[in-house]
């Protein structure tokens, strides 16, 4: 390309409207030719104040909600992934077990059994149990306590809470650490619109994963099996967030649970 | 990221001191993970950054999702953010603009500035906000009136052409395309257009 045509991709250089390969041109002569370089840069500083033409709008206040939850989630992350380094397994999973303690295997045998006994016919069934299982809070309850008496050391109930977008949600993540599953069961959850479902994620220190979409039935409740291609005890903390029908490849949207685990 | 003084790098204790830090301090608390600081960004640039991704998208829910993206992307790259090669108001819009070229391109629309070329935008809507420092709002819009001047004293054909190439990252082959007019008459309107544009700024910043 000969002089002439290369200073007439200037002013598109300085509007960053060119191609690769005419960038790549464009740089090229800008490297031999510094007194271009200087008519590039003035204009480049007239570009630079064309966004400030555009009037202001304030967005909405569940954008910058959205966008500090995703914030946190990846603290939560980045802050487990440093006390991993400096914390051997062997301590941490100590730590872990002492904090919920033998009481928090509550409802372990029973779980334990579906889980590794069942987990094919789970899934396949899991849409009838997740109505069934709703219909029936009050027989789980007490199938609950029944199993509160029995030992199993090997299987844990966590505890979820609802982040500020809905504190009324509550529920339970039951799991053997060292399995790939676990029984998520939740409640009070909000009534999403049309083309909006909630989306489950294990996250460790390299982010969040997708563990499922829950469907949640007229009373906010949801059960879902969870399952991941690493252990649950790998996992630092589970989120649910509201997604696009389909689920995300990331969490884009508000963050509704979010717990330790 | 490197940044000459890093006297106020410690971790803002709270959003009312994040404020009062330049963008360029607050961006290198965001690099070390400070997100008080990058609550502090947002408050300040997040109108301005939706009013241009809204001008090029034209879609509201569409345009609020890669405003989040901007700052998530601000969040997340920080640490390559450098000072000494430009303002951090350059580096932000530069992530906005290209995620709204993106946005852009898929919902494949016609950019309103081919349909409407006089069309330019004129009052901005954060006034209605009452946390918006008023000083500040007033200066911000004082320079917002500035440019919006200097660009509505283009003729509307460079105006267009500018508008096309830096806010929907249209090539000047695709300007000539879908403006009907030669190549070399997009060359000379863009040349023209920055030039004037210059021009305008440097006898507004002398008469401000």
């Amino acid at each position: 390309m000969d002089l002439h045509k290369i200073e007439e991709l200037l002013p598109f250089y300085a509007l960053d409207a060119l191609t690769d390969e005419e960038r790549e041109l464009v740089e090229a002569y800008l490297r031999e030719h510094p007194e271009a370089r200087q008519q590039v840069d003035e204009m480049g500083r007239a570009v630079q104040a064309l966004p400030e033409s555009v009037a202001a709008v304030e967005p909405s206040p569940r954008t910058k909600t959205a966008l500090m939850a995703r914030v946190a989630l990846d603290q939560k992350a980045r802050g487990s992934n440093q006390e991993q380094a400096s914390r051997p397994w062997a301590v941490r999973w100590v730590n872990i077990f002492q904090a919920f303690g033998l009481g928090a295997a509550t409802v372990a045998i029973l779980w334990a059994v579906v889980l590794n006994a069942q987990l094919s016919y789970l899934r396949t069934q899991v849409a009838t149990l997740n109505e069934a299982l709703v219909a029936q809070s009050h027989a789980l309850e007490q199938i609950n306590q029944q199993l509160t008496q029995q030992p199993a050391p090997e299987t844990i109930t966590i505890s979820l809470k609802g982040t500020d977008v809905q504190p009324q949600a509550q529920g339970q993540l039951i799991a053997d650490p060292k399995n790939n599953s676990g029984v998520l069961v939740i409640s009070g959850l909000d009534q999403l619109e049309a083309g909006k479902t909630y989306q489950v994620w294990l996250i460790d220190a390299s982010g969040p994963k997708s563990a499922g979409l829950l469907s949640v039935d007229t009373k906010g409740q949801a059960v879902l099996i969870v399952t991941s291609g690493e252990t649950i005890g790998s996992f630092q903390s589970l989120g649910i967030s509201v997604e696009p029908n389909g689920g995300s490849q990331q969490p884009t949207g508000e963050i509704v649970v979010l717990s330790d685990l | 990221m490197r940044i000459k003084n890093e006297s106020n790098l410690l971790p803002s204790r709270d959003l009312t001191t994040a404020e009062h830090l330049s963008d360029e301090i607050l961006a290198a608390q965001v690099a070390r993970g400070d997100s008080v600081a990058l609550e502090a960004l947002y408050d300040r640039h997040a109108a301005s950054v939706l009013g241009v991704l809204l001008k090029v998208i034209g879609d509201r829910p569409t345009a609020e999702d890669a405003l989040q993206e901007t700052f998530w992307r601000v969040w997340k790259s920080a640490a390559s953010y450098e000072s000494e090669r430009g303002a951090f108001t350059g580096w932000l819009f530069r992530i906005a603009r290209n995620l709204a070229i993106d946005a852009y391109r898929r919902m494949n629309v016609r950019p309103q500035v081919l349909s409407n070329p006089e069309d330019i935008d004129a009052v901005s809507d954060r006034t209605s906000d009452p946390n918006t420092d008023v000083a500040e709002q007033a200066q911000a819009d004082f320079r917002n009136r500035q440019v919006r001047s200097a660009l509505t004293s283009l003729p509307l054909v460079q105006r267009q052409v500018i508008e096309l190439a830096y806010f929907y990252g249209m090539t000047r082959q695709e300007i000539a395309e879908a403006t009907g007019e030669a190549l070399g008459t997009i060359h000379t309107r863009a040349r023209l257009g920055l030039q004037k544009l210059r021009e305008e700024f440097e006898r507004e910043e002398f008469e401000g």
